[in-house]
């Protein structure tokens, strides 16, 4: 594994426990409170159809990957 | 007194209403967003209308249907079938003069002078994917997917499997997977040294091309409205990467004229390191969604890509959505317009424009509404893309010639060869790239049954 590679994981790592972390430090959201988080719109990718729509189009006009899943398909892709 | 009775009656009400509510709450997972009825199918399925201009044209309808079971297990199956025509870039430079090239098929075309040089091409592509997500506990879900795709020159083969665990009072759920990708690159002509004039062809050989990707995530809820994550993706590849039809221009060094065309070539490893921060915020009424992707790999590429959506309620069910992204990348280690002629060639070399200095800019807007006296929801989406190069000496410059500890380090045969004493000066040519206009329309209908 590259330097970069080791250092982008590490950055990982502690991005992580940060997040993970904040949790101790913001009011507890009790059960009751959760009812907009129940909603479809409360999704990172709310449409699957849609953002696999457009993980293919980026995927074939452009240098990166990488997102919210593993896998999926490839392509030729002119 | 009189006012006594009914504020109690009012306390004791809302305590009903909220132990009502833990109730259902806490028989929905955080991730499962339950408002779908238990044992209901769910279609969704879109038609895309994609166009670059003078370029390629796609028409991709997609259905996916799914089913939520009593015990909370979902199967998911989807079909999507792509008709692609249209002309792709070489990767040759434009020429002052008239240039004669051969394509992969074998035949002659000739291209008119300051014109980019393009292939015509026409191909069906057919995917199918699967997914089953299972419940294993009232905190850990798993989900297994299968993928497979079709085309006249690639074939993918695929599965994944990830595991999402809820801790502290289901608050943060920590998802992590690993998938692998077994293709097959089956070049139209034969499959072409890299870096020859591309004469010789070996015909019928299926390139083997192997991607394997793992995946850590976090997200939490960070209070009632809003909802963070964290993700990141470390993917590998090996085998055959090099693009069968793209080619590297050769340039007269005194003239710059162009005076031939060798085919790319493309290390056949590659390192991939991603992450992903992602926001959710609920207002009042509307949903502000904002994600920043960091990414970097060991070809040199690292990008950063910037995505806001704002989903607006509208009265009746009916929403707008706006959606700008901003996406930039630093070019490759072996990226060149074109390579001087007569000179030493470096060990790989590719002119695709994917890996060079691009931005990609999108603005779009989705329309979503009811129609009356049919369920389900329908949205339009308009989108349009601007892709460009930065120019050299302005944005651009540098961001791809960093990283020269990470070069020792990493080794490997991607530094190896002397790519900078073959290069031309970008500035000195007419790019291969001229700003790119793509329009998409997409249009989605979905449905609960």
């Amino acid at each position: 594994m590259s330097t970069r590679l080791r250092r982008s994981a590490l950055l990982f790592v502690l991005a992580v426990l940060a997040v993970a972390g904040s949790g101790c430090a913001t009011a507890k959201v009790q059960p009751w409170d959760r009812d907009l988080m129940a909603r479809e719109t409360m999704r990172f990718a709310p449409s699957k159809i849609e953002s696999g729509t457009d993980d293919h189009i980026y995927f074939s006009k452009e240098g990166s990957v990488g997102g919210l899943g593993v896998g999926g398909g490839g392509c030729g892709c002119n | 007194m009189q006012l006594a009775a009914p504020e109690r009656g009012l306390a004791a009400r809302r305590r009903i209403a909220a132990a009502a509510c833990a109730l259902i709450a806490a028989a929905v997972p955080t991730a499962a967003h339950s408002q779908e009825a238990t044992g209901s199918w769910t279609l969704d399925t879109s038609i895309l209308l994609y166009g670059e201009q003078d370029r390629t044209e796609i028409f991709e309808p997609v259905a996916r249907i799914s089913r939520l079971f009593s015990n909370g297990h979902r199967l998911s199956g989807q079909f999507a079938y792509d008709a692609i025509t249209g002309a792709s870039p070489t990767g040759a430079l434009p020429s002052g003069q008239l240039q004669t090239t051969t394509t992969p098929s074998g035949n002659t075309v000739t291209i008119a002078a300051g014109a980019v040089p393009t292939n015509e091409f026409q191909d069906q592509r057919f995917a199918l994917d699967g997914e089953w997500e299972a419940p294993l506990a009232r905190t850990l879900k798993s989900t297994l997917g299968a993928h497979y795709s079709s085309e006249t020159d690639y074939m993918s083969l695929g599965g994944s499997a990830s595991a999402s665990y809820e801790i502290m009072d289901r608050l943060t759920t920590l998802t992590a997977g690993m998938g692998y990708n077994a293709d097959k690159v089956s070049p139209i002509g034969g499959t072409r040294t890299g870096l020859s004039d591309g004469t010789v062809a070996v015909q019928g050989l299926d390139n083997p091309k192997n991607v394997t990707s793992g995946m850590l995530g976090v997200s939490h809820i960070l209070s009632r409205r809003w909802l963070v994550g964290l993700s990141g993706t470390l993917q590998a590849e090996d085998g055959y990467l090099t693009d069968p039809y793209k080619v590297v221009s050769l340039v007269d060094s005194t003239t710059l004229e162009v005076s031939g065309q060798l085919t790319e070539k493309r290390p056949d490893k590659r390192q991939r390191a991603s992450l992903l921060f992602s926001s959710v915020y609920h207002l009042n009424e509307d949903v502000f969604y904002f994600s920043l992707r960091g990414y970097s790999d060991d070809w040199n590429v690292r990008s950063g890509t910037l995505d806001l959506r704002l989903r607006h309620e509208l009265a009746n069910g009916k929403y707008l959505q706006p959606h700008v992204r901003y996406y930039s990348q630093s070019q490759a280690d072996f990226y060149v317009p074109g390579l001087i002629a007569g000179q030493a060639l470096p060990a790989y070399a590719s002119a695709d424009y994917r890996i060079g200095p691009l931005r990609t800019g999108t603005l779009g807007l989705t329309y979503g509404f009811h129609v009356k006296g049919m369920p389900g929801t329908v949205s339009l989406r308009a989108e349009y893309l601007r892709q460009w190069l930065a120019t050299p000496g302005g944005e651009g410059e540098g961001e791809g010639g960093g990283g020269d500890d990470d070069r020792a380090a990493g080794g490997g045969e991607v530094r190896a060869g002397p790519v900078t004493t073959a290069t031309i000066d970008p500035a000195s040519i007419q790019s291969n790239m001229p700003p790119l206009n793509i329009g998409s329309f997409l249009i989605g209908y979905t449905v609960n049954f």
